[in-house]
């Protein structure tokens, strides 16, 4: 078992703040591993010589009012299950995350006060907040952090946080075989991965170090629900117990979500603004949604699709906020699925694809070219891999030895909405064609596609941006975790994931995440053009209001002028 | 009269009966695994077996069939993946919603077009009847998205005079009703119009119009008196296949203003394979084609004494 930190100061802080001095790391590297090791955000500004960047004046927000936000409203029932953001968006205001990652990026304590890590980062200690209190007026504590994680790690709850928290994991052999022969393996929580120190601390014991956890916390569906929420039906809707500011008031899919400030007892983090959040659904047509802005019946929206940017700004009384981010469209093959398990097939179809110029085609540019990769330029441990460029030649040769000399005909299955999607798979479908692969687009409705979303064997899923890059490698390439939709499988590439999450130093950590970069874009199992920017629309008289870079919602701050 | 409408109401139920098996059987070929969509895609293939063998879906197909159309007919419709609450609860006020928007649509639509129908096939081929007929080809031409977005441009971003959407999200409100509204009364009432002038026009050219405008009866009066009953028999079962259109047919208004009415339900039941809300939905729907078919059938054997059924 690995040392325990017993203070909230890494003894590595030290050292990367004498790099920061001496301009061995950049200060958006420093801020990143700083916090992830438990150093406060003010603090870590400080020790890099920059002003915490503060929220518009607080003395000036105005109480009251009803911010009326126009975003889909799903079924929310089980955070833990959680597949789409808007889902997180509506249940953060009730149920609240351990780790929030605020507008710059960086994570905070939230329903933690603070962590500390020890020195190998296996072992994290968590201080839980001990004002915060549950709507039914049951404290918050480790109990209740114990039972999420211990939900989240059972494969009975099908959680994509099993794979957020793989190192708290264990697989085994069930004993069972499948229809092929093959033995049935089972995830599940590793034995002594969870620890209540007291009411009021949580240790995690994990397999492999991994400097990413407080950023897993983060990600919507690691919202922390009561300790009985199974006992008590299981529905966040139905039973609708949450830490946060706001109560579920009125909810009905496809329709409506409204949100009311608490009565019952203080939040934990002071008073909130508004009175009253209001979500309304006006289906998927964006023109709706602009609609509803222009006239004033809502006062923001959840996303503002690219097409529409240019109508927005002729609007009066409208901002726009764009935020840069990771948030991409991959067109995914399933590795164990012929064709797509030839790899010289997948890296022809790769090696047809100009990354600006889709870029430009599909998004009008407002992002940056992808490199077939899933780690973005704004991922702190990012490295420059040499420039892709569109060659058919090096692509019919590949179709050649992949034993298609004369062409392929191929289906990608995607989804109809956003349109910038769909528009992806145009795109990659005419650049192509020049090699001989000739690529039928299956445009889906949402409701079909997320049916085969895990099982089609070559398909264009958008993911949104997480903090590091590290993170979403976890999420979607490890083997056999549940958001792994290419299966891909790769022992090589999970050691080296492995690696990089034990690695403290952001510059040594780059170089290992250049090997992972490199072994995903030789696999090939992605063909990723862009990382897109988000925008968002709202109201002149909202205050307070940024863009997340994973369009979370976090209006505990926002207020309404006038 | 009693046996021809005894007759239509056991032909309605026969084919209420067909439609329900041939809805289930199309529904059962139809690819989508209703446990993925209640569990979630990130369920075990174990997880939905047993959900699939806990809710009867290993039963065979007529057990099913039986099983679901008893229920159907006791009102219980099953619950919906998508909204997570009984179908009947969804059902009823969506509805409703389009019940609001179809009745606001004919209160002015069947007044207008039949005025203007009246007017036009009075006199043929006047200045009056050529404008009238202009109008009425032009609006019905146009699609109703491209109405949509012309008056939503032009009554919402330009004069803002109109909420863009109506969603009524925070209860009933008329203003909010407009724009749907006039959008399908200028899609439907030129159709309507042209009905009823074709019908008026073909009257007023009969033997006994003739002979009743000779005889030197006032002109409004053989209008009022002889003309118009025979002339309105055409538009009134065009009017009641119209209410079957309002109810299914609308879905492009509903979706556009993102209106919570029975035709988005539909769309969004069918995009989402939400297999016990189609069924419920498509059964409404034939229920209201038959209904109101039969309806105009009997309306139409009492205003034509002429039609005379064995």
């Amino acid at each position: 078992m690995s040392k325990k930190s017993k203070t909230n100061t890494h003894s590595y802080i030290p050292e990367l703040v004498s790099k920061l001095r001496k301009g061995e790391v950049t200060r958006r590297d420093f801020l990143q591993t700083a916090t992830l090791l438990g150093v406060s955000a003010g603090a870590a500004y400080t020790m890099a010589g920059m002003p915490a960047p503060g929220r518009k004046a607080h003395a000036a927000a105005k109480k009251g009012g009803n911010l009326r936000v126009s975003m889909n409203v799903k079924a929310t029932d089980d955070p833990a299950t959680f597949d789409w953001s808007e889902k997180g968006n509506v249940a953060r205001h009730v149920t609240e995350p351990l780790v929030r990652v605020g507008e710059d990026g960086l994570a905070r304590p939230y329903l933690a006060e603070s962590w500390s890590a020890s020195e190998d980062l296996k072992t994290w200690t968590f201080n839980l907040r001990k004002n915060a209190t549950w709507s039914n007026g049951d404290s918050f504590g480790a109990d209740d952090v114990i039972h999420n994680f211990r939900r989240w790690l059972d494969p009975n709850t099908g959680s994509s946080n099993q794979g957020r928290f793989s190192s708290m994991t264990t697989t085994s052999d069930t004993g069972k075989k499948d229809e092929n022969g093959n033995a049935i393996m089972s995830t599940t929580e590793a034995g002594g991965a969870l620890e209540k120190i007291d009411d009021h601390t949580v240790r995690f014991h994990l397999n492999n170090a991994d400097l990413a956890l407080p950023e897993s916390m983060a990600d919507y569906p690691a919202l922390i629900v009561h300790k009985n929420f199974d006992d008590e039906g299981g529905d966040l809707i139905k039973n609708p117990v949450g830490t946060g500011p706001y109560a579920l008031k009125d909810f009905a899919v496809g329709e409506k979500a409204t949100l009311v400030r608490r009565s019952d007892a203080a939040w934990w983090g002071g008073e909130v603004n508004l009175d009253r959040i209001s979500y309304i659904d006006h289906g998927d047509d964006p023109a709706a949604q602009i609609a509803a802005l222009a006239s004033g019946q809502v006062d923001t929206n959840y996303q503002t699709s690219i097409e529409q940017v240019e109508t927005i700004k002729n609007i009066p009384d409208l901002n726009i906020y764009e935020r840069v981010t990771a948030q991409t469209g991959i067109a995914r093959m399933h590795v164990t699925a012929a064709p797509y398990d030839n790899k010289k097939l997948r890296q022809a179809i790769q090696a047809c694809v100009d990354h600006d110029k889709m870029l430009q085609i599909v998004y009008r540019g407002r992002g940056g070219a992808a490199e077939d990769h899933h780690v973005s330029p704004v991922h702190p441990e990012y490295a420059e891999l040499p420039k892709q460029t569109q060659d058919y030649a090096k692509a019919k040769a590949l179709l050649a030895e992949a034993g298609y000399a004369d062409g392929i005909d191929l289906r990608i299955d995607c989804v109809a909405n956003p349109a910038w999607e769909q528009n992806a798979c145009k795109a990659l479908s005419e650049m192509v064609k020049p090699a001989g692969i000739n690529l039928a687009i299956n445009i889906m409705p949402g409701g079909s596609y997320w049916d085969v979303w895990a099982s089609t064997p070559f398909g264009f899923t958008a993911w949104t941006h997480r903090p590091l890059g590290v993170q979403v490698l976890n999420l979607a390439y490890r083997s056999g975790v549940s958001w792994n939709e290419t299966n891909y499988s790769n022992p090589e590439f999970d050691k080296t994931l492995d690696k990089a999450g034990a690695i403290l130093d952001p510059n040594e950590r780059r170089v290992v995440t250049r090997k992972l970069q490199e072994i995903l874009q030789d696999d090939a199992i992605i063909s990723q053009s862009f990382w897109r920017s988000v925008f968002v629309t709202a109201n002149k008289r909202v205050q307070g209001l940024y863009a997340q870079v994973a369009l979370e919602h976090h209006y505990n701050d926002v207020w309404l002028d006038g | 009269m009693l046996i021809f409408v005894g007759k239509r109401i056991g032909f309605m139920i026969l084919t209420m009966v067909v439609v329900s098996i041939l809805l289930f059987l199309l529904l059962e070929i139809t690819p989508g695994n209703v446990a993925t969509k209640v569990l979630g895609p990130y369920s075990s293939e174990e997880q939905r077996n047993l959900w699939l063998e806990a809710h009867g879906y290993f039963e065979p197909f007529y057990v099913r069939y039986f099983a679901w159309l008893g229920n159907f007919a006791s009102g219980d419709f099953g619950d919906s993946v998508r909204f997570k609450v009984p179908v009947a609860d969804i059902l009823w006020p969506r509805l409703g919603n389009t019940a609001i928007l179809g009745i606001a649509t004919f209160a002015v639509m069947i007044p207008l077009s039949l005025i203007l129908g009246v007017l036009a096939g009075m006199r043929e081929g006047s200045k009056l009847d050529r404008s009238i007929s202009i109008v009425s080809i032009v609006t019905t031409s146009v699609p109703e998205f491209a109405s949509a977005v012309l008056i939503t441009a032009v009554l919402v971003f330009w004069l803002h005079l109109l909420p863009g959407t109506s969603t009524m999200s925070d209860g009933f409100d008329i203003l909010q009703l407009i724009l749907p509204a006039l959008v399908l009364i200028i899609y439907d009432f030129g159709y309507v119009t042209r009905m009823t002038r074709a019908s008026m026009a073909e009257v007023m050219t009969t033997q006994y119009v003739r002979t009743a405008i000779l005889k030197g009866l006032p002109y409004r009066r053989v209008v009022m008196r002889h003309a118009l009953r025979n002339a309105l028999i055409a538009p009134f079962t065009v009017i009641m296949l119209q209410i079957n259109w309002l109810l299914s047919g609308v879905i492009v208004v509903e979706f556009f203003f993102a209106y919570k009415g029975f035709g988005a339900l539909l769309l969004e039941a069918s995009l989402n394979q939400d297999i016990y809300l189609i069924e419920a939905c498509a059964m409404v729907a034939v229920f209201v084609a038959v209904a109101t078919q039969t309806i105009a059938d009997v309306g139409y054997t009492y205003l034509n004494p002429r039609i005379r059924f064995s």
